[in-house]
């Protein structure tokens, strides 16, 4: 066994790849890229013959992943949890249609929100999903239950689910890895109906996921992930799961060893050894990182309440933010460590948050958006979007007045022009554009709203570390025009300072239609420019390959 | 054997670099570690952080406890400051005194200083001068890691092995200058021993070895006992404010002190 030091990330990547994967797909999103990122990188240096790329959203990541999955070779896929949001629709339907080979999702959730708009759980999809899920509590964990992944989604023919936190996902650890496991053979099911869920075989696939249910609890209650150690009648009784049990075991220390105690690893939630804790204890306490997911079963919401049951429902576990041994030594009213305390210390510490770089292209177009918006009516409203132009939400441009999620710039600002704000801006970036924002552009163009969108396009995905865009440049102007925006209110900026003027002039113009107009201000990333020239070559190299007889081909491929 | 600290800065300071290399010190040590990081930063000039919990036993928490950390390692004085929360009464502050002025409202360095430097247990060094006089501008974080490496459960040789083993690729001009780097740093902590032990009061010898010139080979014993004796003098705190003070690094000279008188 050889051992390395890993990101909680990394270990699920050479997880997958010692589970003998055959492709990985993924969406870029804190915390989870370093898990495509660890795959990639491991892939080429070692030449290993596992396909997959950086997909377009995670709704297409996860479709990729089930092809293979079908085709009886096993795939991981990767994303943040508001990813599976995007993902969730083939998601909850490859639950009924079943895995074929190992199918496993790596979903990294971020409580506390170090990255992300919300602290959603994503035990709650598996269970919503009635899939099993997998909640690594350290680096090591993390590495073996992801191989347990793939052998469980194949042993019970369901998708399997790995949740990471933030805090597991972005730590290091010595990580132990064992062999490599070879790679499955293709070998597609001879029999279409099974993947096939029109009513009549989605009727008969999702009965079959019902009856899966039962194996699965099996599993789950015989799994050594999960650990009862009844310490005696009556003694209080603890149930803790993931990273959480690290908090726990350093808030309580030997302590521990004097609670009845259930440490929850693989979920669905074992009943049994729940049943089996309340009887022995005389109230629980219930720690758990993320939502009240396993409260809620257990205390019933109160409504069945036989024993005190203590956890975030009743405010004795913080309801936000991730826990940490401090949380937890307050919810058994154990003693804090006193710091260093030094007077007036706010006084001296001025936060300093991430902001654009130094001559960041979003920086202008953020200036050139804000002058013309002045000179609109007083309640004219900027819709943002997710991407590092998120950060023109701060000083010094306060210049975006809302971002909810992936790709909806576009909606809310058509939405935002039928309410009476005419025209609407908003802004999105080509990452986020192509992810999910050319829906709502295909909507703008249908009724020619007057809503101008601008398209910022620095050429790559940046805020998550220099992924590839899925198109941008001259390609990007004619997916515009194909989504139906008309030629002429397409207008190719550069923004630069030295061309505000022209720039000004341009939007001016656009301001004076009253119909939909589309501003792409194209400049590329200024921290990436080596990676934007690298995967420009790259695609032109690719798009020689596959196509030598394009009409169009300008010769100039490499 | 515990020892939790905590490793900041700025995005694009190295911090996440020093805790590479203490990760694979603590694993040739044969310890037990987990360290946690903010990612992200590199571009964007956020506050980054780093944690890292070494111990003989294996460690259960990724993240430290209010109270927990020994030491703090910062590229940043401000920063330096930012996660005092997570530092023991008795915990050391190990920082570069050169500010990075990104943000509007930075704190006036007077005060930010006066604070710094009433703490009880400071190691200030200008990592920042003496990494560009060691050959590299960006290894401002290997001069301060150096500076800590006496207070660390780790191994020295150790360290500076992973040190070049994290500049391998970068060759040997950038090996020796980050190797120099950390040595100047070390010196640095050496000197600031050497003046304790001779009865000079912390406070003064916190701000003396903020501004002095090291060099990657520990400062003579004259030199040593020359800055001791001046700053036991009545007027000590008045030349090491204006030690502070300077403009520049201020040479490692033997007749220097009294020259400053």
């Amino acid at each position: 066994m050889t051992r390395e030091i890993l990101l909680g990330d990394e270990a699920v990547a050479r997880g997958a790849l010692d589970a003998g994967i055959s492709a990985a797909y993924a969406y870029p999103g804190t915390p989870s890229t370093e898990i495509f990122q660890t795959i990639q990188a491991y892939v080429k240096q070692h030449q290993l013959d596992v396909r997959g790329l950086w997909s377009t959203n995670e709704k297409v990541a996860l479709e990729e992943a089930i092809g293979v999955s079908y085709c009886g070779k096993r795939a991981l896929v990767a994303m943040k949890h508001v990813g599976l949001n995007v993902a969730a629709d083939p998601f909850m339907n490859v639950a009924v249609s079943g895995a074929w080979g190992g199918l496993v999702l790596a979903v990294a959730d971020d409580p506390s929100m170090h990255s992300s708009q919300n602290e959603q759980d994503s035990r709650y999809f598996a269970d919503f999903a009635q899939v099993p899920c997998l909640e690594p509590a350290d680096q090591q964990q993390a590495y073996e239950m992801t191989r347990e992944a793939f052998e469980l989604s194949e042993k019970l023919r369901v998708p399997v689910l790995v949740r990471l936190v933030t805090r597991l996902a972005h730590s290091r650890a010595l990580v132990g890895l064992s062999e490599r496991r070879p790679q499955n053979e293709t070998h597609y099911v001879d029999d279409p109906g099974l993947f096939t869920l029109i009513p009549s075989n989605a009727r008969r696939a999702y009965a079959k996921l019902v009856d899966k249910q039962a194996g699965l609890q099996r599993y789950a209650e015989e799994n050594a992930g999960n650990v009862l150690a009844l310490r005696g009648e009556g003694k209080p009784g603890i149930i803790v799961c993931g990273v959480a049990w690290n908090y726990l075991r350093e808030a309580l220390g030997e302590a521990v060893d004097g609670f009845n105690l259930l440490r929850v690893g693989v979920y669905p939630l074992p009943v049994k050894k729940a049943r089996a804790l309340l009887d022995h204890s005389s109230e629980l306490t219930i720690v758990e990182e993320g939502y009240p997911f396993i409260e809620r079963f257990v205390s019933a919401l109160g409504l069945f309440r036989e024993k005190p049951v203590k956890g975030k429902l009743t405010g004795h576990v913080p309801r936000t933010g991730e826990l940490s041994p401090d949380a937890i030594r307050r919810t058994f009213g154990l003693p804090v460590a006193p710091s260093l305390e030094v007077d007036r210390l706010e006084s001296l510490l001025a936060p300093r948050p991430p902001r654009l770089c130094d001559g960041c292209p979003h920086g202008d177009s953020y200036r050139l958006i804000n002058e013309v918006v002045q000179e609109l009516a007083k309640d004219t409203r900027v819709m943002g979007d997710i991407g590092c132009y998120a950060l023109g939400y701060l000083k010094p441009y306060q210049a975006i007045h809302s971002c909810v999620c992936m790709g909806s710039s576009i909606g809310m600002a058509i939405g935002a022009a039928h309410a009476g704000i005419s025209p609407s801006l908003c802004v999105i970036g080509d990452g986020t554009f192509t992810h999910s924002g050319m829906a709502g552009l295909l909507d703008a163009a249908r009724e020619d709203v007057n809503v101008k969108v601008f398209i910022l396009d620095n050429s790559i995905v940046a805020m998550t570390g220099g992924q590839p865009s899925s198109l941008s440049d001259e390609a990007l102007v004619d997916l515009v025009a194909g989504l139906g925006v008309k030629r002429p209110h397409i207008r190719v900026i550069t923004p630069l300072a030295n061309k505000k003027a022209e720039n000004l002039a341009v939007v001016r113009e656009e301001l004076a239609h009253a119909g939909l107009s589309v501003i792409i201000a194209r400049r590329p990333c200024v921290v990436y420019a080596k990676e934007i020239k690298q995967q420009q070559r790259e695609r032109a190299a690719a798009h020689h390959h596959h196509a030598g007889d394009c009409a169009d081909c300008t010769g100039s491929c490499p | 054997m515990k020892f939790d600290l905590v490793l900041c800065g700025v995005g694009g300071q190295g911090v996440l670099t020093t805790a590479y290399v203490l990760d694979h010190a603590a694993v040739d040590a044969g310890l037990y570690f987990k360290q946690p990081e903010v990612h992200g930063m590199a571009q964007r000039g956020g506050a980054v952080s780093a944690q890292l919990r070494i111990s003989d036993v294996p460690v259960s928490s990724d993240v430290i406890s209010d109270g927990g950390a020994s030491l703090i390692i910062s590229v940043e004085p401000m920063e330096s400051l930012r996660y005092l929360q997570l530092l023991r009464p008795d915990g050391w502050i190990v920082t570069d005194v050169t500010p990075l002025k990104n943000i509007a409202d930075y704190p006036d360095l007077t005060r930010l200083y006066q604070t710094l430097f009433s703490l009880p247990h400071v190691l200030a060094v200008d990592a920042s001068r003496l990494a560009a006089k060691a050959g590299v501008m960006k290894a401002p974080n290997i001069v301060v890691l150096g500076a800590a490496a006496s207070l660390l459960p780790l191994a020295v040789p150790s360290l500076e092995k992973h040190i070049a083993a994290l500049f391998a690729a970068k060759g040997e001009r950038v090996q020796t200058a980050n190797r120099k780097a950390f040595r100047m740093g070390r010196a640095a902590s050496r000197f600031a021993a050497a003046l304790t032990e001779r009865g000079v009061p912390h406070a003064l010898m916190a701000r003396v070895v903020a501004r002095l010139d090291f060099d990657e080979t520990p400062a003579p014993v004259p030199v040593v006992e020359a800055w001791s004796e001046r700053l036991l003098k009545p007027d000590g705190a008045d030349l090491a404010a204006r030690v502070l003070g300077s403009h520049d690094l201020v040479p490692l000279d033997a007749r220097l002190p009294e020259a400053l008188a």
